[in-house]
Parts: structure tokens; C-alpha cells; sequence
């Protein structure tokens, strides 16, 4: 799936990167989507605007007031992320930014 | 062996590959599709993570525990009432650190491997809540 963010203004460089839901996230907004950004872009306003392809989606993971739910889980790269620094996480060019709920394995 | 697959193994070569010289005891976990009135287990994987995560968790173990040998293999697929759905084989000189190393393993997997769980039953399906449900990592 490639779907364009919408954010890219014309001046400044398009990247992409990978968005990858799992679990009812996954079930709820797909999973493996390529999509295009602009240079500057923040891990929370990439996940937003691709949630809200879904209103189901979006209010599984953001509260009514735009932030993450308190339980889930980001990765940039295969590292965690803390919640509440994705707003100030920067995406780049080849980034594979993945969201969760709470893990269950074992 | 370190794996994430959809297919079950054999436990009885397992141990006897675990067998190696100094080795006093073999501890097996096996976690099993339970009968929680479902009628299979789902389970999915963020599987590069998962398998990466699993790789740290079995040497952090052989380090603290000082383990001889560590198998774990995490199945993901719909599997029945009954199947495997994690087998972990851990060798040591005594039984006490054999124990102690499958136990930090299940445990560590359980708190933060990316691997979900959906049980299916016959009026629907639901997502097996995790233990360690947080999104904040400093919070630990």
C-alpha cells in the first residue's frame, strides 16, 4: 500500500518510510504502508494522520485529545520510543515506525 | 536455536541436542493452547523485533545464569486447543540455575517481545490483554 501524507509542501525533501500496525491496530488500519513525507515530519502527526483513515482506529490509539493511549507502545527502527516524545521524534528518510498495543506472547 | 515460526517441533531432539558436555540438568517450558473455551489461538509477531529481542533474552540468561545451551522457538499461526505455542529448552550444570534461567526467559518474554495473541471462539474472537500494558518505557 503507498499512500501520500499530504504533508509534503514542494520545497523541502520527500522521504518515506514504513508505518507497520500490529495486533487490532493492524486489523483495524492495515500494516506495511509506504507512505511519503516531508523533511520535518513527527512521529506522533505520521501515525495521526494515517489513523485517521479509520475513526475506529484512531480513537483505539489516540485519546480525545489527540495524545497517544497511555498503553501504546512505538517502535522507530526496533527501538522503543517513549509516547511522549514522539511528538518531538523526528521521521527520516527509510524509518520504519511501528505501533502496538501491549504485548501478549509467551 | 533462536526462532519464530508457524511450524511445531520436536521437543525429544531438542533435549538431546541440549545434552552438551557438563550438562547436569535440561529444563523444558512448554506453553500449550489452553481450553479457555476457545477453539484456536491466533498469534502474530513483529517478527524481526521479536526474534531480536529473543536473541538478547537467551544470552542475557546464559550470562546470568550461566546456561550451556538455550533454545527458544515462539510458533505464530492459528494452532488448536493443545498445540505448542512456546518451547524453551534451557541446559545447565545444575538444576538450579536450569530453573532459574527458563524462568527469566519466559518471564522476559512476557513482559516486552512484540507477539500477540487472539483467541478465537465460537461466538467471536479477542485479543489476549498483555501483563506489562504501558506505553511509556521510563515508567517501567
Amino acid at each position: 500500500m503507498r499512500w501520500n501524507g499530504g504533508e509534503y509542501n514542494g520545497e523541502e525533501e520527500e522521504m518515506t518510510v514504513k508505518i507497520r500496525f500490529f495486533a487490532r491496530f493492524r486489523e483495524l488500519l492495515g500494516t506495511d504502508i509506504m507512505t511519503d513525507v516531508a523533511a520535518g515530519t513527527m512521529c506522533t502527526s505520521l501515525v495521526a494522520t494515517l489513523a485517521k483513515k479509520n475513526p475506529e482506529g484512531y480513537a483505539a490509539i489516540f485519546d480525545e485529545n489527540g495524545a497517544f493511549r497511555d498503553f501504546v507502545i512505538l517502535m522507530k527502527n526496533g527501538k522503543r520510543i517513549d509516547i511522549a516524545d514522539a511528538a518531538k521524534t523526528l521521521v527520516t528518510d527509510g524509518d520504519e515506525i511501528a505501533v502496538f498495543p501491549p504485548v501478549a506472547g509467551g | 536455536m533462536i526462532s519464530i515460526q508457524t511450524d511445531d517441533v520436536d521437543i525429544g531432539a531438542l533435549i538431546i541436542a541440549a545434552k552438551k558436555y557438563g550438562t547436569g540438568a535440561v529444563v523444558v517450558f512448554d506453553g500449550i493452547v489452553r481450553d479457555d473455551d476457545i477453539t484456536e489461538m491466533e498469534l502474530e509477531a513483529y517478527e524481526d523485533v521479536a526474534t531480536q529481542e529473543l536473541v538478547k533474552i537467551a544470552k542475557d540468561a546464559t550470562e546470568q545464569f550461566g546456561l550451556l545451551h538455550v533454545d527458544i522457538i515462539h510458533r505464530i499461526g492459528r494452532h488448536a486447543v493443545g498445540e505448542n505455542i512456546l518451547i524453551i529448552v534451557v541446559a545447565a550444570g545444575h538444576r538450579k540455575e536450569a530453573y532459574a534461567g527458563s524462568r527469566f526467559i519466559i518471564e522476559a518474554i512476557k513482559a516486552g517481545v512484540p507477539i500477540w495473541k487472539k483467541e478465537l471462539t465460537k461466538d467471536g474472537e479477542r485479543w489476549v490483554p498483555g501483563e506489562h500494558g504501558h506505553g511509556n518505557p521510563k515508567a517501567g
